[in-house]
């Protein structure tokens, strides 16, 4: 994280497809640009869907990780 | 750079078949894509805003597990789409006349408006066009 970027964590395990990703682009309105956001999913496809919509919509991927049943997965707003 | 635009014909009353449309429109819409969804025959009924919640997701075994598991509700999905994306969404104007219905009807805040066939498919010979 970048010394000025703030991050904010979205709780989203419990969340069933597309939930997660409903729930981080709703969250990236309400951001500055530099800012993150830590998505916590439990759900498997959104681990593969949120890193591609990123990918597609020219976000940044900081980087996902898996803990204990859910992932961790913290996106950048770059425009 | 806007990508294909996407459009969707619903015709299904089977929670299944509406679960994948919101699901399609919602994350297409989110992803820089324009829809259109066109809402006919039977999948209106579901868009009333007096249907009962217990009446507006029937199915089958998939629906049951759906509910149970408590996957995002389709018509908030629409909802998500339309407030994140660009997702429009269209009443069939011969279903309504059918059903006896105005626009007034269907639930708030979902539709864009009435729209014919002839309509919907001149603006959908550019775009994908998915039938549910």
């Amino acid at each position: 994280m970048s010394p000025m970027s703030e991050r904010t964590k979205i709780d989203a395990r419990g969340a069933y497809c597309p939930g997660p990703l409903m729930e981080l682009i709703a969250g990236l309105k309400l951001i500055n640009v530099g800012d993150e956001i830590e998505v916590l999913s439990s759900d498997k496809g959104s681990a593969n869907d949120i890193p591609e919509w990123v990918k597609k919509v020219h976000h940044e991927m900081v980087g996902i990780t898996q803990q204990d049943g859910y992932w961790s997965i913290v996106v950048r707003k770059a425009k | 750079m806007a990508s294909n635009p996407l459009f969707i014909l619903l015709c299904s009353d089977q929670h299944e078949r509406l679960q994948m449309a919101a699901m399609i429109a919602s994350v297409a819409a989110v992803s820089d894509r324009p829809v259109q969804v066109f809402v006919s025959m039977n999948a209106l009924v579901l868009f009333g805003k007096d249907t009962p919640a217990d009446k507006r997701y029937q199915g089958g075994a998939f629906s049951k597990l759906l509910k149970e598991k408590h996957a995002p509700d389709a018509l908030k999905l629409f909802d998500q789409g339309k407030e994140l994306g660009d997702l429009k969404m269209w009443a069939c104007s011969m279903a309504l006349d059918i059903q006896g219905w105005e626009i007034g009807h269907l639930v708030e805040g979902l539709f864009d408006g009435a729209l014919g066939l002839t309509k919907f498919l001149s603006d959908a010979e550019n775009g994908q066009f998915i039938t549910l």
